[in-house]
């Protein structure tokens, strides 16, 4: 069966149509970028710093309206920003006068729950994300792979479809990071959850290996979609594996050949 | 009427207030890192500038009468005795501000700082100065508007008989005014108005830039200078190319060690120790006169005191603390409207950039007239209404608002203003992300979020609001035949004692109000802002590690 027609066989989750971001006339960002998301799918989009990754996923998100083009979630336009497509940001931002259980209620104000149920909502994602016992203390008591477990969990109460993923882990010491990377895949979709697919922006090769389905590569200036690689390699996935090295060395190929040209 | 000489005397005017704003700043880091450093300096300072704040500027004539005009004399002590007067007028919530910054400095950066064995003067450069230019940037509107208000008092004095001025708008107005010259006043009002939004614009985007620069990833782009301005950066005493905690981790982390030895990093040197040990026995010994002096100069005027005045005055304290109170109602209601003017209008201004190029202006040009030259007009063209529809107690309280309201409302307003700005685009994602409503945005994020800038601002607010319900309370003959009076009131009793040469009853009600505004700043400024450092420092909300 051909790979197209695997896909139109999936439901399409989210999905952007010739999106484009530009500062001024002069100073266009990125142009022409077309990409998808399907049920069950962790897409990843990889590219040199400054290509505008960050600037996509907000636009995903409608955070940062973009200047060309359309985005949708499950066939209608995205016209506002939405607690149906959720961010985690690169800098962890949780806001220090809440405890933990309060900063993820935030995320439930806007559904309109009885105070009981928001209550025990927060606590199960705080649980899912393996933050049970703390729910009292205040961010600056907690390490940073708490603070981001929080903003995570923040992120998931507010049943979201997408999740996007902002270089999740980059302030991360490399041994919460790998332990965060091997949650967050049965995380994201775990039955619990309503997420349906998340999108993740990464410098990381390794991590872009460990958790996509399919990576969209952006290069060039302006910025556009240069290549779409399916990682096809069965999980749990180990970076010890040679084709898993494979697929980080293509990338790596990707990235380099397109920075060389 | 010669226009050019309204424009000199306005760039006069802007260039002293200009000046000494400059000099406030600069006094103001001083003394917060005093503050901060020593808990007793705290406990002290706080509650003196509060009580500061709150003494109107024609209350500091008698001291200006003594130091400058008998003291120096000639032109410089008419000159230095106005900028002592604008100087009081711009400097008490410049200082508020610093000490509001300097205290909330992030916990993380303050141990980079301690970690490396700064200095007071890298720690003042990297990390305590750079902190404080939001803050201080929100105070310069509140300052600016401030000077202009009591300019025709600050720059025209009378002591006794004899009428003291110097060259500048506000002496321009007061002889206008003297002469009925009201097209000068008028003419001198647009000139001021010009000035006024200039500065205006410029502060603006000072701010804006100082927020780009300073605050935590805020949603203002950071401005970079082209090729073609090079040449001038060495003058730009504020440019910074990269975001606020990359700029301090750079820095920080690459420090010019000196004075330290070698595998003692930062570690005092004996000198250095010797001058830290002697510049706080200094300041304490300093402190310590200026306190027995203070004792003993009271017990002499206690003592000079007959007792029957003593008693009349301990008779009269139940009244006095009822026309306190009553003046602190209306100085609670000054303030709730400044809080909800600045809560909406501020906060609309704020998330709204375009409007605000134009309506921040409009707003500095309004809280910068003063007041004494055209409240006799809107009282003219108000009277017979309110006289006619309204009992005469209600709108004599409604003009003693107005009055307070505009003498304060700005400080709140631009705090706040400037305190939504510095909220990092991170919490603004997360609050359109989760669709938080206003109410739920205010409540949970933004109010919290700019608790620090709401103490500076409300604080400053109550302290300057007395200023304006002092003119309002006591106005003999506001428009020639009518005069404003309120029944009661504290600053209507001090106003009338002066006008009848009572100054011991006058002093009296004032010492009171001291006792109360000082302990006032212990209880609301100090312990509010050691809450804001605690709970309320935004930019620890943003973890990047």
């Amino acid at each position: 069966m051909s790979e197209e027609a695997v896909f139109s066989k999936d439901r399409t989750e989210l999905e952007c149509r010739d999106l484009g971001y530009a500062y001024s006339k002069l100073k266009v960002v990125f142009q022409n970028i077309n990409l998808r998301t399907r049920e069950n799918e962790f897409v990843a989009i990889v590219g040199p710093t400054g290509c505008g990754k960050s600037t996509l996923i907000r636009n995903l998100a409608y955070l940062t309206p973009p200047t060309t083009g359309h985005v949708f979630l499950n066939g209608s336009e995205v016209k506002r920003p939405s607690s149906r497509i959720s961010l985690v940001h690169q800098s962890i931002a949780t806001f220090p006068w809440m405890t933990a259980l309060e900063n993820v209620k935030l995320s439930l104000i806007s559904k309109k729950l009885d105070p009981a149920e928001a209550d025990r909502t927060a606590r199960e994602m705080l649980q899912l994300v393996g933050l049970n016992g703390v729910e009292d203390y205040y961010p600056k008591e907690m390490s940073g792979g708490m603070r981001q477990k929080i903003a995570i969990a923040r992120a998931l109460a507010a049943s979201p479809e997408i999740l996007l993923l902002d270089e999740p882990f980059v302030h991360l010491d490399e041994l919460t990071a790998t332990s965060m990377r091997r949650e967050i895949y049965n995380l994201v979709f775990n039955p619990e959850t309503s997420l349906k697919s998340a999108v993740l922006v990464s410098h990381n090769l390794n991590e872009v290996i460990e958790l996509s389905d399919r990576v969209y590569v952006m290069n060039g200036s302006p910025a556009t979609l240069v290549d779409e690689i399916n990682v096809n390699i069965p999980r749990p996935r180990s970076p010890r594996d040679p084709t898993f090295f494979d697929f980080v060395d293509r990338l790596y190929n990707e990235l380099d050949m397109n920075l060389k040209q | 009427m010669d226009i050019l000489i309204i424009a000199l005397a306005t760039l006069a005017t802007i260039s002293r207030i200009l000046g000494l704003i400059a000099l406030s700043v600069l006094t103001g880091w001083g003394l917060a890192y005093l503050a901060v450093k020593s808990r007793r300096f705290e406990n002290i300072y706080v509650p003196f500038v509060n009580v500061l704040e709150s003494i109107p500027v024609i209350a500091f004539l008698p001291i200006v009468l003594l130091v400058f005009i008998q003291g120096l004399g000639g032109f410089w002590g008419v000159e230095i005795a106005a900028d002592f007067l604008v100087f009081d007028a711009v400097s008490w919530n410049v200082w508020i501000g610093a000490y509001q910054a300097f205290k909330t400095v992030p916990e993380h950066l303050l141990e980079v700082s301690e970690n490396y064995g700064f200095g007071f003067g890298r720690t003042m450069l990297k990390l305590y100065i750079p902190h404080s230019i939001p803050r201080v940037a929100s105070n310069l509107f509140a300052s600016f508007a401030d000077a202009f208000f009591y300019i025709t008092v600050s720059e025209v004095f009378i002591v006794g008989v004899k009428t003291y001025q110097t060259f500048g708008i506000g002496t321009l107005i007061a002889n206008f005014v003297q002469e009925s010259n009201f097209i000068g006043v008028y003419y001198s009002l647009g000139f001021i108005a010009i000035g006024v939004v200039a500065v205006t614009i410029v502060l603006n985007m000072f701010s804006r830039s100082a927020i780009a620069k300073y605050g935590v990833d805020s949603t203002h782009e950071i401005k970079h200078h082209g090729p073609m301005s090079r040449r001038f950066r060495g003058l730009d005493l504020f440019r910074v190319r990269s975001r606020y905690l990359s700029r301090y981790a750079a820095r920080l982390a690459h420090p010019r060690h000196r004075g330290g030895f070698e595998g003692e990093v930062g570690a005092p040197t004996p000198v250095r120790h010797i001058i830290r040990v002697a510049m706080k026995s200094l300041i304490f010994c300093m402190g310590v006169g200026v306190f027995i002096y203070l004792i003993y100069s009271s017990i002499l005027i206690a003592f000079a005191v007959p007792r029957e005045q003593w008693n009349r005055y301990f008779a009269s304290t139940p009244y006095l603390l009822y026309s306190m109170g009553a003046d602190y109602v209306r100085v609670l209601v000054v303030t709730l409207a400044a809080l909800g003017v600045a809560l909406t209008f501020g906060y609309a201004l704020a998330t709204h950039r375009r409007a605000s190029l134009i309506l921040a202006p409009v707003v500095q040009a309004i809280s910068a007239f003063p007041a004494p030259a055209y409240f006799p007009i809107i009282f003219i063209t108000t009277f017979p209404l309110f006289s006619a529809t309204l009992p005469k107690g209600f709108y004599t309280e409604i003009y003693v608002f107005i009055l307070g309201f505009l003498s304060c409302f700005y400080y709140v307003f631009f705090d706040f203003w400037i305190g939504v700005q510095a909220i990092p685009t991170q919490f603004w994602e997360v609050m359109r992300n989760h669709e938080l409503s206003f109410r739920t945005r205010m409540r949970r994020i933004i109010v919290p979020g700019t608790f620090p800038y709401l103490i500076t601002g409300i604080s400053s607010t109550i302290n300057s609001a007395w200023a304006g319900i002092e003119i309002g309370e006591y106005w003999p003959n506001i428009d020639g035949t009518h005069s404003l009076e309120v029944r009661d009131g504290m600053m209507k009793y001090i106003g009338l004692n002066m006008a009848n040469g009572q100054v011991g009853n006058a002093a009296w009600v004032s010492l009171l109000f001291a006792i109360v505004v000082a302990i006032y700043g212990i209880v609301f400024t100090r312990n509010l802002m050691d809450l804001a450092r605690r709970k309320y420092v935004v930019e620890e909300g943003v973890y990047a590690a």
